[in-house]
């Protein structure tokens, strides 16, 4: 069916105008800014937004998803390494912290989940035993090694080694020796590495490849987002497979992460007067910070947008499938209202003013809507 | 009567070695091993005909009759000194091979010399870093490394406010080191609410994104509420509940079960049993540094408006800590120690070593280092330095694993500090130099 005709879409962009005209209503009883103005200019923002987004069957969605957002961290392809090769491309510094602050805080508080209590520093972990080889392997028993705790049976860490390999697609080889040294028995040594196509990938950057000596010994840059890249690829290419991303909790994790940089993107920047103290902190830098308005994150603005453009991304990433696991169910509010407070070092607070630094992602988002208005009003 | 000798032990088995003058020869034990040998191999290199070298097998019979020569009776010792021969060797030999076809191998000989020359000047530093009976304490590299650390990371003070201001001066370069000073890897083994009250643990990721949420509520709309220290002023307070409001399938009971205690630490009280609020020393130390606003209301009453940043209160939970150095978590105290050494150990590299040394990773081994770093840690802990209870840095090879094995993966703030600390060595030691 083509986009013109397609019901759910049109329903979705009308449930966002709605929610939109909802947020307007609850902004203009409550005023919490402390800045002049900005209040006004995220109420103005969002009347923009009323106007403009349904035109061109939600055309600014379309680009500002499919374009941007897939590009960077969800590529819509079904090749892993292809995907892997957009996601590790698009990392900046700053975007790195986007994803793990929001991985960390968010799709992590569930047990099954990457980067979770102990799961956490069990991916530094991976680095580090990735980073003491010179042939970009690790073995279980090395893993045990360094990590293990020789009060705690043995099956512990591999159970755990075993599920981030399966989360992260690395593959395992087996050797076996016939007679242990020690035991004179036989030794299985299971290896895990990456697939040979993203090893290709990792050469030019976080891989270093010695020919005359034969080594392969990782980078600086080599550190836990190229698994959490890893985890996204993997996720992006099997989005139609429900048992194999972990369920709805993923997809509803998903996409609430990237509804909030969406949002974050089309805030709009805030001018304060020259006497403003913020301008004095040591931590501002005018060149790539810009205020925005906090009452977005008032409870009852933030809710009220949050939900239809959960679906919304639910939508453009998985379809219908997707969608039908976007539930407003209790959970799924506590979630949303989670997002508030994530992302503290893109998106951080000084002397109490919401500071957005202005990283890639944001700005290109940000430059489909500012195009679209200038369009808009010159007609 | 018996006639069984009495032990006139008084510390438990294990602890007998806590002096400083127990400590500090077995801090020196396995340098005073290394640099014997690079020195040797430095003479050796040095010795031999630069054309010799392209052939690697005179390497490793150089090293074998090397070996022969170990005279040294304890087995760990001469253990560690042929593995550590052995990796230089090594290193020398994948320099060679790597560039034999690309660089001279005259300069080759050269490079080589000068990065073993450049690694005993090092370990010369590290070997004399302290006195063995802690005299001219000022003139030693250990204890004017330390202070310059311990001024960013963990000042001293008077009082909190003094503290908290020592911390927020250096928050703009060095916040993501100060943050991570409080933030053991080993959070899991904290306890959140100790049966002893005065126990200080590290933040948890969990308490960390707990902490974000308060000043995030304290920023968006809070309520306010009598000041019930001063008349005629009103204090900003949250709900308590809203805190844990995010957290699903009680992920987060343990830390919402110890909301006063990690309140206390964050210079916030619990009012009525429903609000937090800050108290009569944060809101001093908040009003003294812009993080609260006062504005006249039109009963007459005095607002304090909060205008929090991410460090606020995070700084306070650091200087509380350092205040109450003493009565710090076993975790914080190991983690912190070892941040401390390391620092201290890297700097002294960074500044000694070219960054382009091949030995560097023979230095930043895990061998190398768990011969060092230990005992290194444990001198820092005595009152002169940071002052903390040495008695609480385990001993286990298993838990060093557990946090050394984290070491390398250092966080870009930390590489910036090593290089201050790095250049802060070099005027140290012009300036000894001068005296």
């Amino acid at each position: 069916m083509s986009e013109f005709e397609d019901l759910t879409w049109n329903k979705l962009l009308q449930e966002f105008g709605k929610s939109l005209e909802n947020a307007i209503e609850h902004l203009e009883n409550r005023d919490i800014e402390n800045i002049p103005g900005a209040k006004d200019a995220l109420i103005q923002r969002l009347n923009d937004m009323k106007l403009i987004f349904p035109k061109n069957n939600g055309d600014i969605f379309i680009k500002s998803i499919n374009d941007n957002i897939q590009n960077a961290f969800f590529p819509n392809t079904k090749t892993f390494s292809e995907a892997f090769e957009k996601i590790l491309k698009s990392r900046t510094h700053e975007q790195d912290f986007i994803i793990n602050e929001l991985l960390n805080g968010f799709v992590s508080s569930k047990a099954k989940a990457i980067a979770s209590g102990t799961q956490g520093p069990i991916i530094d972990r991976m680095v580090e035993a990735f980073s003491k080889r010179n042939d970009f392997h690790i073995v279980d028993h090395q893993f045990f090694a360094m990590f293990g705790d020789p009060n705690k049976p043995r099956h512990y860490v591999r159970k755990q080694l075993e599920e981030l390999i399966n989360m992260f697609g690395l593959i395992s080889e087996e050797l076996v020796v016939e007679k242990d040294v020690r035991t004179s028995e036989q030794k299985t040594y299971t290896f895990y590495t990456f697939p040979d196509d993203i090893i290709k990938l990792l050469e030019e950057k976080y891989l270093i490849i010695d020919q005359e000596l034969g080594y392969a010994y990782v980078s600086d840059a080599f550190d836990r987002n190229v698994f959490i890249c890893m985890f996204l690829a993997n996720i992006a290419i099997n989005r139609d497979d429900m048992e194999k991303i972990g369920g709805a909790y993923t997809i509803n994790g998903i996409s609430a992460i990237f509804a909030l940089i969406i949002l974050l993107s089309f805030l709009p920047k805030i001018s304060v007067d020259e006497t403003n103290p913020i301008l004095n902190d040591p931590n501002y830098d005018e060149a790539n910070m810009s205020i925005i308005p906090k009452s977005w994150m008032m409870k009852q603005v933030l809710e009220s947008l949050f939900e239809p453009l959960i679906k919304i991304i639910a939508y453009r990433l998985g379809g219908g499938l997707w969608l039908s696991k976007i539930i407003g169910s209790e959970v799924n509010r506590k979630i949303m209202n989670q997002i508030r407070f994530l992302i503290k070092d893109v998106n951080k607070w000084i002397l109490g003013q919401l500071v957005r630094v202005e990283i890639p992602i944001f700005i290109s988002i940000g430059n489909i809507l500012t195009e679209v208005l200038v369009g808009y009003k010159e007609d | 009567m018996s006639y069984k000798k009495k032990s006139t032990r008084t510390v438990k088995s294990g602890r007998k070695r806590e002096k400083w003058t127990d400590l500090f020869p077995r801090y020196l034990t396995f340098i005073s091993h290394m640099r014997p040998i690079l020195r040797e191999t430095r003479r050796i290199i040095i010795n031999l005909d630069a054309d010799l070298l392209l052939d690697t097998e005179i390497l490793d019979k150089i090293r074998q009759e090397e070996e022969k020569r170990n005279i040294r009776k304890v087995r760990a010792l001469s253990e560690f000194s042929a593995m550590y021969r052995s990796n230089i060797y090594e290193i020398i030999k994948d320099f060679i091979i790597k560039y034999r076809e690309k660089i001279p191998i005259i300069d080759i000989k050269d490079y080589i010399v000068d990065f073993l020359y450049e690694a005993v000047n090092a370990l010369n530093v590290l070997r004399h870093i302290t006195n063995p009976d802690e005299a001219n304490l000022e003139d030693t590299y250990l204890y004017n490394i330390t202070k310059f650390i311990e001024a960013r990371l963990f000042p001293r003070g008077a009082n909190l406010k003094i503290i908290y201001e020592k911390l927020l001066k250096f928050s703009q370069n060095f916040y993501e080191c100060q943050r991570h000073t409080l933030q053991p890897h080993t959070y899991y083994r904290e306890i959140l609410e100790s049966p002893d009250y005065f126990e200080i643990p590290g933040v948890s990721p969990k308490v960390y994104q707990i902490i974000n949420n308060i000043i995030s509520l304290f920023n968006l709309d809070p309520n306010f509420g009598e000041f019930p220290e001063k008349e005629n002023y009103e204090i900003p307070m949250i709900l308590k509940g809203d805190i844990f409001l995010p957290y699903i399938d009680s992920i987060a009971n343990a830390e919402e079960e110890a909301t006063e205690s990690i309140a206390e630490r964050l210079g916030l009280r619990l009012i009525d049993n429903i609000f937090l609020a800050p108290n009569e020393d944060l809101v001093k130390i908040l009003l003294d540094n812009n993080f609260l606003r006062e504005s006249k209301q039109s009963d007459g009453k005095i607002r304090l408006y909060p205008q929090f940043s991410n460090e606020t209160l995070l700084l306070y939970y650091l200087a509380f800590a350092s205040q109450r150095r003493g009565f710090l978590s076993k975790e914080l105290i190991n983690w912190i120690s070892m941040n401390f050494a390391f620092l201290i150990y890297m700097g002294i590299l960074k500044w000694k070593l070219s960054d382009e040394n091949i030995l560097y990773p023979i230095f930043k081994d895990l061998q190398t280092n768990e011969k060092v770093l230990p005992y290194l840690m444990k001198l820092i802990c005595f009152p002169n330095y940071l002052g903390l209870d040495k008695m609480k840095i385990r001993d286990s090879p298993q838990y060093r694993k557990e946090i050394f094995n984290f070491m390398g993966a250092e966080i870009d703030n930390l590489k910036n500090l090593i290089s201050e600390i790095a250049d802060f060595c070099e005027k140290f030691d012009k300036e000894r130099k001068n005296n």
